[in-house]
């Protein structure tokens, strides 16, 4: 078998962790070191082997176990299984719209548009990707988003590329405005113990405002290409740009309004079934897409299996389970504790000082690894400051934004992106080269990441109840929610 | 290919199985008289006389055994059967063969067991090789000893391959498609052939991808429309309409698909099944220097392993 350089970078990546970490003072003995070991050689699988990820994940997690890092119990309670009933069920609400033809309206809809432009298309397609990604998730958005570039693309007989490029972007930023859109945000927002509409009031204007300058940015960037679509438009418009439909839409647009209705309204509903503390965190938030999945599986028990089977992305939740394990072993051992000393004496400025460290590092790492990974490891480390100070809380803010924002750098930096290379080749089309993508990905996230620091560091940001000193019983109580807001 | 030597085509038959100059016999007659040559030397096969005769000769009702110009193979597979058994008859002047239009100087009359799929076509190539032009094939029929004969196959290059290959099984005509043809010239290709597949190739004439019906049916029909489970919405074929204007337009290389089991002429044949099943294909390519060669048909592929 032909020997893969790449190995050998995986182990230098291992070894260089391991030892850089001891001689930081993260790791203090064996068992500490072994821990960050496994935890750096997921991660560079992830890098170097993407296909195999899962398999590094079953042998890390063994390998926790088997040196008693962790216990099978400590393991099983660290797969973050609450995130994954939230992802599984919204999966299915999504392979429904499908399923029921609202998604196909949305595109149907864009297409019977008439007189349409360059500059319009790319608008359009922009709030699309990003109000997608933000009320169903980034990857069910991108592929509804590339469906529609794609028919446009065809029919005019044009490049995808550039607008594939823009889609995605947006589908990156859109997908920080809420909980639903990324896993990173329902991640983080549990793990913050923040509500939907505290996450809402949080991260929605930072999503816009960053979604605008992308607009601005992309049809600059674009220009030429964006042009000849105008062109191509005027000199198409008799035949349109596909096939003119009346799709139904409405038990669709019903179903999607009613899950995100409920999900708004979580913390309200919790309220009022009691549901407080700390065992019962966000319960219906994590409860809502599984009763709506539950009674849209009642109403169509034909495809019930079909939309558990080919619906959810197991593979990835699997993937998901066993990296927050891993994580998980990092706060376990003491690690985190260990990184949190270490930034507070070296990172000067407070909690503000440290939004533009924190924000840096997340775009960097989530350009690289999947965002999901860098947010994964990271968390611990917030958790950690926040117990130390509430002011810490920001924190959040700046690892989703800069988890999110960063997956625009590069080709790798999010499954979106992943998900749209792969695509563009199923049609036949040349993927994207790294540079092309990393040009405007780098100005895309230095730009987005530069609204988010000044944001958040001018405008207050919402403030979990759990990072209060108050014990997390209080955050059900209704008065305290107006100051959450403030 | 290496070459077998345990698989000598001359150890299956002994001279006495071999009847040189059998003048003015039919091809009925012939068969006849070869499967009681068969019955008369060696382990007597499991069905009787008559059964193998019928075996034979509705073999050749299906279709007629000429292999190759002055040779003919008749043969049949027999349940039970432990070895193949051969007989061969030759004709200097030539016999005639119902359906041939040229006479058959060398007959080989082949019983082969049937749980061995891969023997007759294993003897087919080594026959073929052996007697590859009509001056061989001439030699040999003129030969008027029996132990000429047999040494002749014995000596020469008569060996049964280890294995069957893509180049035993494929067909070597086609229909192409040029990528720079357009949707109307496929469709109007697929309607008057009446196929669902072709070959594409580029201007150099090497194979680029294949085109399916399958595939007209997605560009007609956009993935975003094939997510709903219920279509009526599209029941009069609108989306069929946008295409139709559009055929003249769009070129085979838009659509052309590239990944489909294509594989070397001497590729063994059980690979070329297991790229039909991995590809869920009905054809499999057979490609040599970037150039297509031939096609293995599924229903031939069947035939040739299961019925011939």
């Amino acid at each position: 078998m032909k020997f893969n350089p790449k190995i050998l970078f995986l182990a230098l990546v291992v070894l260089v962790v391991s030892l850089g970490g001891r001689a930081c003072g993260l790791a203090s003995n064996f068992t500490q070191t072994t821990t960050l070991a496994v935890f750096a050689g997921v991660i560079a699988t992830t890098l170097f082997f993407w296909e195999r990820r899962v398999a590094a994940a079953f042998i890390g997690v063994s390998v926790l176990i088997a040196t008693h890092a962790m216990t099978l119990q400590s393991i099983l309670k660290a797969t973050e299984l609450d995130i994954i009933f939230f992802l599984v069920g919204m999966m299915i609400v999504v392979g429904v719209l499908k399923d029921l033809g609202f998604l196909t309206w949305v595109i149907q809809s864009i297409i019977n548009r008439r007189n349409m432009t360059g500059v319009s298309f790319t608008a359009i397609l922009c709030v699309l990707s990003a109000v997608l990604a933000s009320v169903v998730d980034e990857v069910s958005s991108i592929v509804v988003v590339l469906a529609l570039v794609f028919q446009v693309c065809d029919m005019l007989k044009l490049r995808p590329h550039p607008f594939v490029l823009i889609a995605v972007m947006a589908t990156n930023i859109g997908s920080s405005a809420t909980m639903l859109g990324n896993p990173v945000g329902i991640f983080i927002g549990n793990k913050a113990g923040l509500t939907f509409a505290q996450f809402l009031v949080g991260a929605t204007p930072v999503a816009l405002a960053s979604l605008c300058a992308t607009l601005a940015i992309t049809v600059f960037w674009f220009r030429k290409d964006i042009r000849a679509m105008t062109l191509a438009m005027a000199r198409h418009r008799r035949m349109g740009l596909g096939p003119v439909l009346e799709i139904p839409y409405r038990t669709g647009l019903f179903i999607l309004l009613a899950t995100v209705s409920v999900i708004a309204f979580h913390h309200q509903i919790e309220h009022a079934l009691a549901l407080g503390g700390a065992e019962n965190k966000n319960a219906f938030l994590i409860m809502t897409p599984l009763i709506v999945a539950g009674i849209l599986m009642i109403c169509r028990p034909s495809r019930a299996r079909h939309y558990v089977e080919k619906d959810v992305e197991w593979w990835t939740l699997l993937f998901f389970m066993l990296l927050f394990a891993i994580a998980g072993s990092l706060n376990e051992q003491g690690i985190t504790q260990n990184l949190a000393d270490e930034l507070t004496s070296h990172v000067k400025g407070g909690p503000k000082g440290m939004i533009p460290f924190v924000l840096v590092l997340a775009s960097l790492g989530s350009a690289f690894v999947d965002n999901i990974v860098f947010v994964a490891a990271f968390t611990p480390v917030i958790q950690e400051l926040v117990a130390r100070s509430a002011d810490y809380s920001v924190l959040w803010w700046a690892l989703l934004f800069g988890a999110c924002f960063g997956g625009n750098i590069t080709v790798v930096g999010s499954t979106a992106n992943i998900v749209a290379s792969g695509l563009l080749e199923k049609h036949g089309h040349n993927p994207i080269r790294f540079g092309t993508w990393f040009r405007l990905g780098a100005l895309v996230g230095l730009v987005t990441a530069l609204i988010a620091w000044a944001m958040l560091t001018i405008f207050p940001s919402p403030r979990p109840a759990s990072a209060e000193p108050v014990p997390e019983v209080q955050q059900a109580e209704p008065a305290e929610l107006p100051s959450l807001n403030g | 290919m290496k070459r077998n030597a345990d698989l000598r085509l001359a150890a299956y038959f002994g001279p006495g199985d071999i009847l040189p100059h059998c003048g003015e016999l039919s091809r009925d007659e012939i068969v006849r008289k070869l499967v009681e040559d068969v019955y008369r030397s060696g382990s007597v096969p499991p069905v009787g006389i008559e059964e193998s005769v019928k075996a034979v000769l509705d073999r050749e009702q299906d279709g007629s055994t000429v292999i190759m110009d002055g040779l003919a193979l008749p043969h049949a597979r027999i349940a039970g059967l432990a070895e193949p058994r051969i007989a061969v008859a030759t004709s200097e002047r030539g016999v005639v063969w119902p359906g041939e239009e040229s006479a058959v100087h060398v007959v080989f009359l082949l019983l082969i067991p049937q749980d061995k799929p891969a023997l007759y076509l294993q003897i087919l190539r080594a026959l073929t090789t052996a007697l590859k032009d009509d001056a061989t094939l001439r030699t040999v029929a003129a030969m008027t000893n029996a132990g000429d004969i047999h040494r002749f196959f014995e000596s020469g290059k008569a060996y049964l391959p280890r294995y069957i290959t893509a180049a035993d099984i494929m067909a070597r005509d086609f229909l192409t498609l040029k990528d720079s043809d357009t949707l109307q010239t496929c469709v109007d290709t697929f309607i008057r052939h009446q196929v669902s597949e072709v070959a594409v190739l580029d201007r150099d004439g090497d194979l680029k991808g294949v085109v399916r019906a399958g595939e007209l049916l997605r560009v007609c029909l956009p993935e975003y429309l094939l997510w709903m489970s219920d279509l009526s919405p599209i029941a009069n074929f609108e989306p069929f309409a946008q295409v139709l204007e559009n055929e003249r337009r769009t070129w085979l290389s838009e659509i052309l698909v590239k990944e489909f089991p294509v594989v070397s002429p001497d590729t063994p044949a059980v690979q070329v099944a297991g790229e039909m099943t991995r590809y869920k294909s009905s054809k499999c390519y057979v490609r040599e220097g970037g150039k297509l060669v031939g096609i293995v048909r599924l229903p031939k592929f069947l035939n040739k392993i299961f019925r011939e």
